[in-house]
């Protein structure tokens, strides 16, 4: 009976047959018991939900919709809403509900000539894409094994042996976060195998023993310790590996295999980040014999058996310390896996001693504990693997240093300069992240951080001198947040001019979180107006040329204010008050709701304005970066939960951050 | 039919400033020297990208009758090798379907596989596998290499098309539906694994893999299955993927023994029967210092050259670029690809678009001469390749698919009737695919994709 149950709950799963499942769910699974109570608070939201589906959104949907969109050959564009009526929740369906709202909110659809839904019926079902997340049960979505980034791989390396972490350098490049691709191919194994030896012969001898640091290496002359910072050498010695365990054991042959077991176990807690269960340790011991077997040394036979854990999925992917429950469907990560996913978060690299010891005590899960720790971490240098990793990304200025500028136009584009962008953004986030101050302060600020480089942007070349990055106070109110910094001005331009639409969009979908449908193909672009007419008008009056086309004008109303709105900062964030032409630049402009706006510092204050908009976007963008996927369902109610928390602490970045790594998602998983 | 000949492949590889181990001239696969048996080299298959499309007028012959005499602009640099070439109009791409706002993912995503991503698995890799890495399945057993992924850029564009994972927009080979494979983009890299060369920089005597390493990872490999015991089902689906990688290593290990035990025997006077003494001696590389486009295209294009000449591998996807905002300064224009393709026929624009197509063919045509220019068996090495020069749009500017632009060049072994432009096939994708597969030997026991035939116009008459 039992097990016909969790068949059945398997299977309504799969098929996203969400009403019954929930209490089915519950009945098959002890571990998601403890959750029940929880659910009761859902019920409510759901039968409302579900309710406003049958008596608003389905009617709509029947009268405005169906007569195209239905199971009929050919679907018109694809989208037919019949299977959506009987499972609105469905999570294949989720993305749809999106497009679809936003089209009707654009008044895309339905199209000219159909009948046309009142103001009240459209703004109804523009909302209904919210109300979605209710039908969806609880659910923190699966945690599969994840193979490190090469980034983290390389990170890890250098907290393991103290080796740069460039030596991963071979490795394909991936995206991070959500979108990361999971997934391991033979040329990325080629490549584990000959990092791990390249690794290994920095650090040991062919016959196992320490390479001496401060001098060259006994058998190939060459120097290792170039590679390791002086800094980085002091912060990570302590969780590095022993290597004074590679010597020629003072005891018998006989006894070094039990000698030898005990250095596995005490390497794979390290190495796999987690205690290595009998079974495992066994393995790195026939490694071992298998080394003594060939004629190796003591020492050198422990070195084929690390060689064998660096190349173990153990040690590439995180693995969970707990053997899988065939009865659970939805578990709490252990200890061990939950530090990993916590220090790979904030760090991009393997957990330390101290969270390695709050994991043995199984005080990890410990909600005041996780706090506390995010606090630890974020004070930690390591931590700027989070701008590294997600700020940058977030913000677009990832790719600063290899875009192409014009650098005729802007010989000021040198390599120094790409850095210096970079770093006052990573700088600001950063002081943000460690200050714990409101994330109001990303938007708008009094201060950012220069060198005399990147000074000569702002103007203040005869105040700053030297190359190094210091903290600047900022009078200009049309500077100070990252809508006045020129890394992002620099990103989200074109190689030789600005572009308004660009820069819109990333205030809209990067700042505000707004979905901005990608623009149709065949686009009558800005240069097919006629040359003779528009030769006199600025950029702006052709844009606006441009949008008086109905088809282009329901979202460049709202983009092109916003773009036109940073005209003032040039296509490398300089401020400038005329345009390539000599004409004045006019950064006035008014949204599509109203308001009004007269220059950058205005236009910064309604987006700071959109508090609430700004928080939820980066609470989404960053809970997707840590989850390692993208969100969906359930995960918007987990969004809701998190900003209330967030806004009663005055959206303080460590709150928000704190929020993310003790919510539901990022400690549990769904198991199957 | 075969002498008694050393070959010497010693100094070949002089540009690289380091001794490499010999190419592989071993017995895998290369068809038997028997006293009676006509000496037959294998065929090889190779697809090469351009995103955007092509300007349709300077690319597509006028006619049949003129495609020799007088190709179009876009061909000009394929000039001397036309009459090793086929094209054909009329073969369209993947519908669409419900991703209207995702044609630069599809674009890419959908050229080898012909198919589309699964709509309701956006998030994660659901897609089909591609006619690479059917063919690599297939022809891989017999070489060091099952398959070789090459790229120019790295495969980081991060832009969600329609809630597409990031992936479909920079990789066109999927080992399974739900593997996307990575592509090699630093030549120097290449050469090392073609040669399974380590870098002898920093140890003594090389760490190379060796039989050691074969019993050290049957170990590993056991101690992962006892992992994957322990694990959920979706956790071992994951796993899988490492095993299946472990196990691909392995057999290039036990191919990099029969390899040395080849070059041995070699270097000791005995015969290596498996190459024709005429045949040319493997190129030589030079990994260019700057950072000049088209020098590094065509080391990567070298690079497909030597595998394919050596035997190393069989099947080759060089991903030219990736559909994203990249630009092309040697050509005295800054602009970046995507956005010069939507010209809306500006003249300035259309130009600068046809001159980005040129420019990528020129890279293929400069890999296709080459091969015309090697000695293979009775004939030249690229009379036994099938190289596929492609894009996953027609226009750029409208996003349209309905007659993607392909050129094929080489011979097949044989199989492909080449100098010829058929104006007027009626086929798919897919179907195109299934065809180059089958002449290239690669039994396909279901249609690729989309396709629903083969397309027999392109067959030479038996």
């Amino acid at each position: 009976m039992n097990f016909r149950l969790l068949i059945m709950a398997k299977t309504l799963l799969s098929s996203a047959f969400i009403a019954v499942g929930l209490g089915v769910f519950c009945f098959a699974t002890s571990t998601c018991s403890a959750q029940s109570s929880d659910d009761v608070e859902f019920v409510e939201p759901k039968t409302e939900a579900e309710k406003f589906f049958r008596k608003s959104v389905a009617p709509f949907i029947k009268t405005y919709c169906l007569e195209c969109h239905q199971n009929s050959r050919p679907t018109e564009a694809g989208l037919s809403f019949t299977p959506a009526l009987d499972t609105p929740g469905h999570a294949a369906f989720s993305e749809k509900w999106k497009k679809a709202a936003a089209r009707v909110k654009a008044h895309d659809m339905p199209p000219d000539g159909s009948e046309q839904p009142t103001d009240k019926e459209r703004e109804m079902f523009i909302h209904w894409p919210d109300k979605i997340k209710y039908l969806s049960p609880k659910d923190p979505g699966t945690f599969v094994i994840r193979r490190l980034t090469k980034t983290e791989y390389g990170n890890t390396l250098r907290d393991l042996f103290g080796v740069d972490p460039k030596i991963a350098d071979a490795l394909p490049d991936e995206v991070s976060g959500a979108g990361y691709l999971n997934s391991i191919s033979p040329l990325q194994l080629e490549q584990y195998l000959s990092i791990t030896d390249e690794v290994l012969n920095r650090v040991l001898t062919h016959d196992g023993l320490p390479v001496r640091r401060s001098q060259p290496s006994s058998d190939d002359g060459q120097d290792v310790s170039h590679a390791i910072d002086v800094d980085d050498q002091r912060r990570t010695t302590a969780g590095m590996i022993d290597l004074s365990l590679f010597v020629e054991p003072p005891v018998p042959r006989a006894d070094a295999q039990e000698t030898a077991r005990r250095v596995a176990q005490s390497l794979a807690k390290k190495v796999y980040r987690r205690p290595a269960s009998d079974t495992e340790v066994q393995v790195l011991t026939d490694v071992f014999e298998l080394g003594r077997q060939s004629e190796m040394s003591y020492p050198a036979a422990l070195r084929l058996m690390l060689r064998a854990m660096l190349v173990s999925p153990q040690f590439l992917f995180i693995t969970p310390a707990d053997d899988f429950d065939n009865k659970a469907v939805i578990v709490p990560l252990d200890d061990y896996q939950l530090g990993s996913r916590l220090s790979y978060f904030l760090w991009g690299t393997m957990p330390d001693d101290k969270l390695t010891i709050l994991s043995d005590s199984g005080k990890l899960r410990d909600p005041a504990v996780l706090k506390e720790q995010v606090k630890r971490m974020l004070e930690d240098p390591r931590s700027r693997a989070l701008f590294d990793g997600f700020g940058a990304q977030w913000l677009r200025t990832g790719d600063l240093k290899t875009k192409t500028f014009d650098l005729s136009k802007f010989p000021e584009m040198t390599s120094e300069m790409r850095s210096a962008m970079y770093e006052e953004v990573r700088l600001f986030f950063q002081s943000i992240v460690r200050q714990n101050l409101s994330i109001a302060e990303l938007i708008d600020s009094d201060y950012t951080f220069l060198n005399e480089n990147l000074a000569s942007i702002y103007g203040f070349e005869e105040a700053i001198k030297g190359t190094e990055m210091r903290r600047v106070l900022l009078t200009d109110k049309n500077r100070g947040g990252i809508l006045g910094m020129p890394g992002v001005l620099a990103a989200t331009s074109f190689p030789n001019r600005t572009s308004p639409v660009n820069r819109g969009v990333w205030v809209l979908e990067q700042v505000l979180g707004d979905h901005v449908p990608s623009a149709p193909p065949n686009v009558p672009a800005l240069d097919k107006q006629d040359q003779q007419s528009v030769a006199n008008l600025t950029l702006r009056e052709r844009f606006e040329l441009h949008r008086s086309d109905p088809t282009c004008a329901n979202c460049h109303r709202l983009l092109d204010p916003i773009g036109f709105g940073l005209e003032n900062f040039d296509a490398i964030g300089r401020w400038r008050k005329q345009d390539d032409n000599g004409q004045a630049i006019d950064p006035s402009g008014e949204l599509p709701d109203g308001s009004r706006f007269s220059n950058p510092q205005e236009l910064k204050a309604m987006v700071a304005g959109r508090l609430d908009d700004f928080c939820r976007n980066l609470v989404k963008k960053m809970l997707g970066y840590a989850l390692c996927r993208k969100l969906e369902g359930y995960d918007e109610i987990v969004v809701d939960e998190l900003m209330q928390a967030i806004a009663q602490d005055g959206y303080r970045m460590q709150t928000l951050v704190t929020a993310v790594v003790t919510s539901y998602p990022f400690t549990h998983r769904r198991a199957q | 039919m075969t002498k008694n000949t050393t070959i010497d492949r010693r100094t070949y590889l002089r540009g690289v400033g380091a001794a490499l181990a010999l190419p592989l001239l071993d017995s895998m696969g290369w068809a038997e020297a028997s006293e009676k048996a006509e000496y037959k080299p294998p065929v090889r298959l190779a697809f090469m990208y351009m995103p955007h499309g092509v300007i349709m007028d300077q690319f597509w012959p006028t006619d049949s009758e003129s495609f020799l005499t007088s190709p179009p602009p876009a061909l000009e640099s394929l000039r001397p090798v036309l009459d090793q070439c086929l094209m054909m109009k009329g073969i369209s791409g993947v519908p669409n379907g419900p991703f209207k706002g995702a044609p630069h993912a599809l674009e890419l995503s959908t050229w080898l596989t012909a198919a589309l991503p699964n709509p309701d698995k956006r998030d994660v890799i659901s897609i089909s596998i591609s006619a690479d890495q059917i063919a690599a399945n297939a022809l891989g057993a017999f070489t060091t290499l099952p398959s070789l992924e090459l790229a120019t850029m790295p495969q980081t564009w991060k832009e969600n098309q329609a809630g597409l994972n990031e992936a479909y927009y920079s990789h066109c080979s999927f080992r399974s539906p739900t593997q996307a494979v990575p592509a090699e983009i630093n030549p120097r890299n290449v050469l090392n694994r073609l040669f399974n060369k380590q870098e002898q920089s920093s140890g003594g005597a090389s760490t190379g893999m060796n039989p050691l390493d074969r019993n050290m990872l049957d170990l590993v490999l056991a101690g992962a299955r006892d992992l994957r015991r322990t694990l959920s089902p979706t956790d071992q689906h994951k796993l899988d993927e490492y095993l299946d990688g472990v196990r691909s290593v392995e057999r290039r290990i036990a191919s990099n023994e029969l390899r040395q035990k080849e070059a041995a025997l070699d270097k000791a006077g005995v015969r290596s029967s498996r190459r024709h003494e005429s045949d040319s001696p493997p190129i030589e590389i030079i990994i260019p210092e700057g950072d000049r486009r088209s020098e590094y295209m065509q080391v990567m294009c070298d690079l497909n050259v030597l595998a394919f000449q050596t035997d190393t591998t069989r099947v080759c996807t060089y991903i030219g670029s990736t559909p994203n905002g990249v630009s092309y300064p040697e050509l005295g224009f800054k602009d970046q690809h995507h956005s010069t393709t939507h010209h809306n026929n500006d003249s300035e624009k259309v130009r600068k678009v046809a001159a980005i197509t040129a420019f990528n063919i020129e890279q293929f045509a400069y890999m296709v001469k080459k091969m015309h220019s090697l000695r293979e068996g009775d004939g030249t090495l690229l009379d036994n390749c099938i190289m596929m020069w492609g894009s996953g749009l027609e226009d750029g500017d409208r996003h349209t698919r309905e007659n993607l632009p392909f050129i094929i060049a080489g011979k097949g072994g044989g199989s492909i009737n080449t100098g010829r432009f058929l104006p007027d096939v009626n086929g798919n994708q897919g179907d195109l695919l299934t065809t180059l597969l089958t002449c290239a030997g690669v039994p396909v026991d279901r249609p690729i994709g989309i396709a629903t035939k083969q397309i027999p116009e392109i067959l030479a008459k038996i």
